[in-house]
């Protein structure tokens, strides 16, 4: 299974480097198009508005200087399903996003991929 | 037969009254008439002391001072006079009179009844001492005291409450109290004197109102019944602690575990991907092996140095001399190194990066560069520079005196995280290069705080 998300256009926000190379190679691995990725709220907004046409996303919680909640409110009004990415417990996220699934750090890669695979499909 | 001459009853009276000396004086205070009553009281027989002084019952101090007339005095001007103070037996002991001084009708004289009253006074004594005892560590202590009924009803406040919630005496008795408490809280309150009345213990957390800013600060608050045989019916003392500083240490708490746990996911996560970009970049499992381990050591240095420090931020200086001792055991003081530059505090995300990055280099520079050769040279300088929004701190590896033969073809991990994962992940400019007489590295970092984790 090789085109598990073929051709999915995915945004992904992590802001250490090696993991974030990691990931965006595993998701091309499976034929996604991959956004970014990008290391900051900022950046990730900036993606966002330039190129907003996304299917799902992969998100940091914690980025180095602030967390990464305002790019899932963006992406949540939009109707962009996502996923968290995380090393902390779910008692540490705020409620709102109890919903959001989450895979812990360090990344299983492919519950990860079959994470995303089922929030965008739902969508 | 039951006497009817008043006189003699009265003499009947007077001599069976043996709890009461009862004795009689002249205006003088020679006493003229000493009842059975009066011996067992005083230790004087009649015989004894008829015709002297009644005054030798007082004791030596009070009749230096002249209480004895001035009795006499008050008794004569108010047609009585109390008594009650200590008075002296014959043996010389005292007792706690209580007794009382009037005129004859006669005007001839004085009567005077008295009793040992000294268990009672003892008693009120002890009883007094303990209320003043209570009131003293009631009215001390830095808890908020009070009595109160077992539904919660307050009796009394202690001065602390009052100062502390501003609430008047008045405004705190019965159920007014509760003005003060957080009105989510309230309820909680109460019911636990429902609990109190099963268990014979009051207890609850709940916020108080602090006087004059109006915040409202976590107390603990108990309470027990006074009366210790049992009885829960009667008044109930109860303190209440303030412990906003142990919550908050709680809460704080709670907030670095999670942290932690980030943290130690996190790291767990930068091990994995250097495992994976190892991997990649590796001939044989012998190689990925010594530079897994290799590199595995560096992230321990960096973590080390983090541990160190309580604001999660490592010093330059710190980090460039550890890396460069843990890769020149053989020469510690040497003068082939040189590192300068001003004190700098990095947060530990980019203590993180910059720690790997350096050691890449001075892996290398043991293994190709100026550390392998005997002519080698290494200077890491750094400067801080002043920029809009913030100040970046420029640092430069120099590496001279050597001859590279050929710089390295393929892109090694060294270069991919020096070039790509530093401006990546923390906004770096970075420069690396192969001169001719060795490897130059220019790395620029933004060097904004982080914001403390809330």
């Amino acid at each position: 299974m090789t085109d598990e998300l073929k051709g999915r256009r995915v945004l992904v926000v992590e802001d250490e480097y090696l993991l974030a190379t990691d990931l965006a190679a595993s998701l091309e691995g499976v034929g996604a198009e991959v956004v970014g990725p990008a290391s900051s709220v900022k950046e990730a907004l900036d993606l966002f508005s330039r190129d907003g046409r996304l299917d799902g996303a992969v998100l940091d919680i914690n980025l180095q200087s602030d967390r990464v909640y305002p790019v899932a409110d963006m992406l949540r009004s939009r109707g962009v399903p996502f996923i968290f990415t995380t090393g902390y417990d779910a008692s540490a996220i705020p409620k709102c996003y109890s919903d959001v699934p989450r895979c812990p750090k360090p990344v299983d890669e492919q519950r990860l991929i079959r994470c995303l695979r089922q929030v965008t499909q739902h969508a | 037969m039951v006497p009817t001459n008043k006189e003699e009853l009265f003499e009947l009276l007077i001599e069976s009254s043996t709890d009461f000396g009862i004795f009689t004086t002249d205006l003088q205070g020679i006493v003229t008439s000493w009842n059975v009553g009066a011996e067992r009281v005083f230790g004087y027989s009649e015989a004894e002391i008829a015709g002297h002084s009644a005054d030798i019952v007082f004791t030596p101090e009070d009749r230096a001072e002249g209480a004895p007339e001035d009795e006499r005095a008050r008794a004569r001007r108010d047609g009585r006079a109390a008594d009650e103070r200590w008075h002296q037996r014959k043996d010389g002991s005292q007792f706690w009179a209580s007794g009382v001084l009037m005129p004859l009708k006669s005007g001839a004289g004085f009567l005077k009844i008295t009793r040992d009253r000294t268990e009672q006074h003892q008693a009120g004594e002890r009883l007094r001492e303990s209320e003043e005892r209570f009131h003293l560590l009631a009215t001390s202590i830095p808890q908020l005291v009070f009595l109160t009924r077992p539904n919660g009803d307050r009796t009394w406040p202690s001065p602390q409450w009052i100062a502390f919630t501003g609430l008047s005496f008045d405004q705190s008795l019965g159920p007014n109290w509760l003005e003060a408490i957080h009105p989510d809280d309230r309820e909680v309150t109460q019911k636990a004197w429902e609990d109190a009345r099963k268990t014979g213990e009051y207890y609850t957390e709940h916020r108080v109102r602090r006087h004059p800013d109006r915040a409202y600060v976590w107390h603990q608050t108990r309470a027990k019944p006074v009366d210790r045989s049992g009885s829960l019916a009667g008044d109930w003392v109860g303190t209440m602690t303030d412990i906003d500083g142990l919550r908050g240490l709680q809460s704080r708490q709670q907030i670095l575990m999670a942290e932690l746990q980030h943290r130690t996911r996190n790291l767990l996560s930068v091990v994995q991907s250097v495992a994976n970009q190892t991997l990649r970049s590796s001939e044989s499992l012998q190689s990925f092996k010594t530079q897994f381990a290799s590199r595995l050591r560096a992230i321990g240095r960096v973590q080390s140095l983090l541990a160190q420090v309580e604001d999660q931020a490592v010093d330059l200086r710190d980090l460039v001399t550890a890396e460069l001792a843990a890769h020149s055991e053989s020469d510690p003081a040497s003068s082939k190194v040189q590192v300068d530059g001003p004190p700098v505090t990095l947060p530990a995300t980019a203590a993180q990066a910059l720690g790997l990055a350096l050691h890449e280099l001075a892996t290398n520079a043991l293994k190709y560069g100026a550390l392998s050769h005997p002519e080698g040279k290494l200077e890491v300088r750094w400067e801080v520079m002043q920029k809009h929004p913030t100040p970046e701190v420029g640092l430069k590896w120099s590496e001279t005196g050597i001859s590279l033969t050929a710089p390295p073809k393929r892109k090694g991990y060294g270069r991919e995280l020096i070039e790509r994962a530093l401006p990546y992940q923390l906004k770096a400019k970075t420069k690396l290069e192969f001169a001719a007489d060795g490897v130059r590295c220019e790395i620029v970092v933004p060097i904004a705080m982080e914001p403390a984790h809330d």
